[in-house]
C-alpha cells in the first residue's frame, strides 16, 4: 500500500468508537465497537457455508412468543450509514442486512450477495452476486440499485453533506460501485486493501425506494432514522420510545426464511446492576453481564451464561515524542521494559476484573489467527530484573528514594478518562507497583474528549491508558505504523519503527494469509522487545439468556451487530 | 401592588433563565466545546468534511454567537434538534415529560398528604413516644441516600420476592416491556421508585410541619383563643394550623423544579425513562442542544415555582404585602 501523509486505516473509526464506549460505560458496555470481521477472498477460503443463518447446534424451535434484551445504551439511529454507536449498530443488524455477515469464529459469510465476491486478479474488483428474488417488507424488490445506493451515501460527493462517520474510509478506497444488472454489484477498490471486506462489506443495505429522492442533507434528519419503514434483516421496525425500549417484529419475507420470535425487544437500562436484577427476575431475556455482577447472576440459576475472548484490551501508551518529558523519561527501552516487570498483572485478574480476564501476552489479541501466544518477549512479575534494568539504564535511586537520570527525576503524569472505575484502579496499582521500584507516577483523571484530543492532537500527556477494541483483521497500522504519527492519527505514542512500518505495510498490501501471519508474527516480536504501548490485559465477554431462550449462540464476533442466529432463537414457553 | 411584584419577579426571572443558560453552555463550551460524537476526532473523517458537518450544525461560529442564535430560535419556539440523533429536542422533552410528571407529582402529593398529619402529630404530642418515632424515621429518611435505597427496595421486593416465589414487583421501567402499558401495569411500576422519591419529601416536610406548628401553637393568638375558650380542635386547626403550613408553602413551591428534574438519581436507579435521566445521559454525552434545552425548560419551572410560592403566600397570610 502507498505511504500518503494522510493516510488512513480502517480501524480508526471502530478505535474511536471504542473509545467513546469504553469511555462512559461499565465493563460490558465497553465489550461492545466489536468491528467487523475480516477474512480473506480470493481464493485462500477454504471452507464456505453455503448459507449465512444460523448456528450448527441449532434445534428446530417453536414459532411465537418473544425476547426482551437489556442494554446500556440507547439506540441514536436506524440508518446503518449514519450510525457510529453500538447500541445503533446492534438494532440496525436485526433489521438490515449486509451483503455479508459474520459467523461466530469471525469468517466471513454471504447474507444479501449469495456469496463471498469474486475478486479480480489484481486484488482491486469485488463482484457479489446477489440472492435471487430478495424482497424488502414492504414487498418491493431489493435489487443491486439498492446496494450502489447505500455506498454512494458515503462515497459519493453528491452526498457530501450527509453526516456518515464512514466517508473518510470510503471515499478514500472505493472508486466506484456499479449494478450491471439488477443481480450483480461490483466494488471497484482504489488499492489492494487485506480488510477491506470486513471492514466495508457489512453495512445494512438501506432503500433507495424509499430515501432515493432526499438530499444528503435532509438525509440526516429524515424521519426513516427514526422509524424506518421497510427492512430486509431477520426483524421489521414497530416503535422507538427513547430512553425506554425498542420493538421489533418478524419480517416474514426475510430472505434466510421468516424468523421464529414474534417480537424483539430492545430494552434500555441505565447501568450493569439493572442489567443483572432483571436477569435475575427474568424481566429480561438476555444481557451483558459485568463480571462483578458475574457470581450473583450466576447463583440465581434463571440463565444459562455464555462466556468468551473478545479482541478488547487494556493497555497504556508513553509519550516517546523526544521533544517532551516523556521521550526524555521512556526513551530507553529498557525504562520501559522494567516499567512492565514491575507489574504483578496476575494479581490484577482475581482483583480488578473478578477472574474475568487473562494477562497479555501480545499486541494481538487471541482471538485473531494471527496471534503469537509467546513473542520475543514475554513479560512476568519480576521486581529485581525491573530494578536491574533500570539501575542498569543509569537511573539511579536519589535521596527521595525517586530514580533520577542527569538530574531528571523518574516522575510523570498518568492520564485516563474519569468515570471507568476499572481503569481508575488500574492506575492505582500502577502507581503503588512503581513507587516500590522508585518510580513516582501520578494519576489524573480527565474528560473523555479531552483525552481524545490529547491522545490524537495535543499530545501534551507523559503516559495515557485506555481501552481498545479490534476488529477482526489483524492490521494494527493505525496504533503502531510511523506515519499515523501526524496530528488526526492514533499514534499518539509517537512510536516510530522501521521495521514495524514495514511488517504492517507489507502485510496490508497482500491477500496471502501464510505471508501476512508471517508478517504480524515478526511485528509482534518487535513489539514485545520495544513495548512502546503495553498491553496489560485481555479481556472476556459474558452474556448471560434465560433458560427459556434457545439457540441463543453469542460468540466473539457474534455478539452485537453479526447475529446470523437471531432469527433461530425461540422460546420454549411460547410467551 | 401584587402586579408590581408580579412584574419586577418576571423581570429578574428573565435575567435567571438567561443567567443560567448562558452559564450552562459556558460550562459545556470549558469542558470540550461542542464535541460532536461519531463526527469530531473521527479520524475517518477527512478535516473538510469535519468543518463542513460541524457548520451544518451551526458549530462553526463562537460558542457566544451560537448562544444569541440558540437564544433567537428558542424565543421562536425552536429549539433545535439533538446533535447525537438528529431528532428535536422539543420532541425528547415532551416525550420525557409525562414520565417525569408521573413519578414526581405521585411522590409530592403523597408526600405533603403524609408529612401534614405526621408533624401535626408530633406538634401536639411532643416528646411522646410517637414524637421520637416519627423523628427517628425522619431523619432517617433524610439521611439514607437515594440510591442505596432504591437498590435495597429492588434487591427486596423484586429479585428476592421473585425468588421466593411470592408476588413480586418490577425493579424498573414505567411499563411492562411486552404487553404492558395499562393502569395496573403503570401503578405496579410506580410503587418501588415512589416510595423512595416521596419518603424523601416526607421526611422533609413533616419535621417541617412539626416545628412550624410548635412555634405557632405558642404564640399570643392561640393562647388568647385558648382563653377564649375555642375548642382545642379548632384551636389547632384553623389558627394553628393554617399559620404552620405557610412556610411549608415556600418549600413545596421550591420542590416544583423537582418536577421536572428532582427525581434523577431515583430515574437513573428505577430506569425511569424521565427528563432528569435524558438530561444526565445527553450531558455525559455532550449533546449540547438537548442539555441546552432541559436546562430551559426547567429554568423556567424552577422561576414560576418560585413565583407562584410567592403569590400563594400573600394568599395565605393576610400579613404580607408586596411593596
Amino acid at each position: 500500500m502507498s505511504l500518503e501523509e494522510d493516510a488512513k486505516d480502517p480501524g480508526f473509526e471502530q478505535f474511536e468508537q471504542f473509545l467513546e464506549e469504553w469511555s462512559r460505560r461499565g465493563f460490558l458496555k465497553r465489550m461492545g465497537a466489536m468491528g467487523a470481521w475480516f477474512a480473506f477472498s480470493g481464493g485462500v477460503i477454504e471452507l464456505l457455508e453455503a448459507c449465512g443463518g444460523g448456528s450448527s447446534t441449532a434445534q428446530a424451535g417453536k414459532k411465537g412468543g418473544h425476547v426482551v434484551e437489556g442494554a446500556f445504551s440507547d439506540v441514536r439511529t436506524f440508518n446503518s450509514m449514519l450510525s457510529s454507536d453500538t447500541a445503533s449498530n446492534q438494532v440496525i443488524g436485526l433489521m438490515f442486512d449486509g451483503l455479508l455477515n459474520s459467523k461466530k469464529n469471525g469468517d466471513l459469510v454471504g447474507a444479501l450477495a449469495q456469496d463471498l465476491p469474486k475478486t479480480s486478479s489484481d486484488g482491486l474488483t469485488y463482484t457479489f452476486k446477489l440472492r435471487p428474488n430478495l424482497k424488502w417488507s414492504d414487498g418491493q424488490p431489493l435489487t443491486a440499485d439498492d446496494v450502489v445506493f447505500t455506498y454512494q451515501l458515503a462515497y459519493d460527493p453528491q452526498y457530501k453533506d450527509f453526516a456518515s462517520p464512514r466517508r473518510g474510509d470510503l471515499s478514500k478506497y472505493i472508486a466506484s460501485v456499479a449494478a450491471p444488472d439488477p443481480q450483480t454489484v461490483v466494488i471497484t477498490t482504489t488499492q489492494v486493501f487485506a480488510p477491506f471486506l470486513a471492514s466495508h462489506g457489512q453495512y445494512g443495505i438501506l432503500p433507495k425506494h424509499v430515501l432515493g429522492t432526499l438530499s444528503g442533507k435532509d438525509m440526516n434528519t429524515a424521519d426513516f432514522n427514526k422509524a424506518p419503514t421497510v427492512a430486509n434483516g431477520a426483524f421489521k421496525f414497530v416503535s422507538w420510545q427513547s430512553g425506554q425500549q425498542v420493538t421489533l417484529a418478524r419480517n416474514e419475507s426475510y430472505w434466510a426464511g421468516p424468523a421464529l420470535l414474534d417480537q424483539y425487544i430492545y430494552k434500555v437500562l441505565p447501568d450493569s446492576t439493572t442489567v443483572a436484577n432483571q436477569l435475575k427476575t427474568g424481566e429480561i431475556d438476555i444481557g451483558p453481564v459485568d463480571p462483578a455482577q458475574f457470581d450473583s447472576v450466576k447463583s440465581s440459576g434463571n440463565t444459562n451464561i455464555a462466556e468468551f475472548p473478545v479482541a478488547i484490551f487494556d493497555f497504556f501508551a508513553y509519550n516517546l515524542d523526544p521533544t517532551k518529558l516523556g521521550g526524555k523519561l521512556f526513551g530507553q527501552k529498557e525504562v520501559r521494559q522494567a516499567l512492565i516487570y514491575a507489574l504483578d498483572r496476575q494479581s490484577w485478574v482475581q482483583a480488578i476484573y473478578f477472574g474475568h480476564a487473562s494477562v497479555a501476552t501480545s499486541v494481538e489479541p487471541p482471538t485473531s489467527w494471527a496471534f503469537k501466544a509467546k513473542p520475543q518477549v514475554v513479560y512476568t512479575f519480576d521486581k529485581a530484573k525491573a530494578n536491574s534494568l533500570l539501575d542498569a539504564a543509569g537511573w539511579a535511586k536519589g535521596a527521595d528514594g525517586i530514580r533520577a537520570k542527569d538530574g531528571l527525576p523518574l516522575k510523570f503524569e498518568m492520564h485516563t478518562n474519569a468515570g471507568n472505575k476499572q481503569r481508575e484502579s488500574l492506575l492505582q496499582v500502577m502507581q503503588q507497583s512503581w513507587k516500590d521500584i522508585g518510580v513516582e507516577a501520578t494519576p489524573k483523571l480527565i474528560q473523555f474528549p479531552q483525552l481524545v484530543t490529547e491522545i490524537v492532537s495535543t499530545r501534551d500527556f507523559d503516559l495515557f491508558l485506555v481501552g481498545f477494541s479490534w476488529t477482526q483483521d489483524p492490521d494494527e497500522s493505525p496504533l503502531f505504523h510511523s506515519r499515523n504519527t501526524v496530528p488526526g492519527g492514533f499514534n499518539g505514542a509517537d512510536f516510530k519503527n522501521a521495521d514495524v512500518d514495514a511488517a504492517l505495510d507489507g502485510a496490508l498490501a497482500t491477500l496471502d494469509k501464510s505471508k501476512r501471519k508471517e508478517l504480524y508474527g515478526k511485528f509482534q516480536d518487535i513489539m514485545s522487545d520495544q513495548v512502546p504501548a503495553p498491553i496489560l490485559m485481555f479481556n472476556v465477554g459474558i452474556w448471560a439468556t434465560s433458560k427459556r431462550v434457545m439457540n441463543a449462540d453469542f460468540g466473539t464476533y457474534n455478539q452485537f451487530q453479526n447475529r446470523p442466529w437471531m432469527k433461530d432463537v425461540w422460546v420454549t414457553d411460547g410467551k | 401592588m401584587l402586579l408590581k411584584f408580579v412584574a419586577r419577579r418576571l423581570l429578574a426571572s428573565v435575567i435567571v433563565v438567561l443567567g443560567v443558560t448562558a452559564v450552562t453552555l459556558i460550562l459545556m463550551d470549558r469542558t470540550r466545546g461542542a464535541y460532536v460524537p461519531g463526527i469530531d476526532l473521527n479520524p475517518a473523517l477527512r478535516p473538510e468534511d469535519i468543518a463542513r458537518l460541524r457548520a451544518n450544525l451551526g458549530l462553526d461560529e463562537p460558542f457566544y454567537q451560537w448562544y444569541l442564535s440558540w437564544l433567537w430560535n428558542v424565543l421562536h419556539g425552536d429549539f433545535g434538534r439533538s446533535m447525537i440523533d438528529g431528532s428535536p429536542v422539543i420532541t425528547h422533552i415532551l416525550e420525557r415529560l409525562p414520565n417525569t410528571l408521573e413519578l414526581t407529582l405521585t411522590a409530592i402529593v403523597l408526600g405533603i398528604l403524609l408529612s401534614v398529619p405526621l408533624g401535626v402529630i408530633g406538634a401536639l404530642r411532643r416528646g411522646s413516644k410517637s414524637d421520637h418515632a416519627l423523628t427517628v424515621f425522619s431523619v432517617g429518611g433524610f439521611a439514607i441516600p437515594q440510591f442505596w435505597l432504591g437498590l435495597m427496595l429492588i434487591l427486596v421486593f423484586s429479585v428476592t420476592f421473585q425468588h421466593l416465589g411470592w408476588p413480586w414487583l418490577p425493579s424498573g421501567g414505567v411499563t411492562s416491556p411486552f404487553g404492558g402499558g395499562d393502569l395496573g401495569d403503570r401503578l405496579l411500576h410506580l410503587i418501588l421508585p415512589a416510595t423512595v422519591l416521596s419518603l424523601f419529601y416526607l421526611s422533609l416536610w413533616s419535621r417541617f410541619t412539626r416545628s412550624s406548628m410548635l412555634e405557632v401553637l405558642s404564640q399570643d393568638y392561640v393562647r388568647t383563643a385558648r382563653a377564649k375558650g375555642m375548642s382545642e380542635r379548632r384551636v389547632v386547626y384553623l389558627h394553628g394550623l393554617r399559620n404552620a403550613l405557610i412556610p411549608l408553602v415556600t418549600l413545596v413551591g421550591l420542590e416544583l423544579p423537582g418536577l421536572v428534574s428532582g427525581g434523577l438519581i431515583v430515574e437513573v436507579v428505577f430506569s425511569w425513562p424521565g427528563l432528569g435521566r435524558l438530561a444526565f445521559e445527553r450531558a455525559l454525552q455532550y449533546d449540547y442542544t438537548t442539555v441546552m434545552g432541559v436546562v430551559f425548560f426547567t429554568t423556567l419551572l424552577v422561576v414560576a415555582g418560585n413565583l407562584l410560592a410567592d403569590i400563594l403566600y400573600a394568599i395565605l397570610d393576610p400579613r404580607i404585602r408586596y411593596a
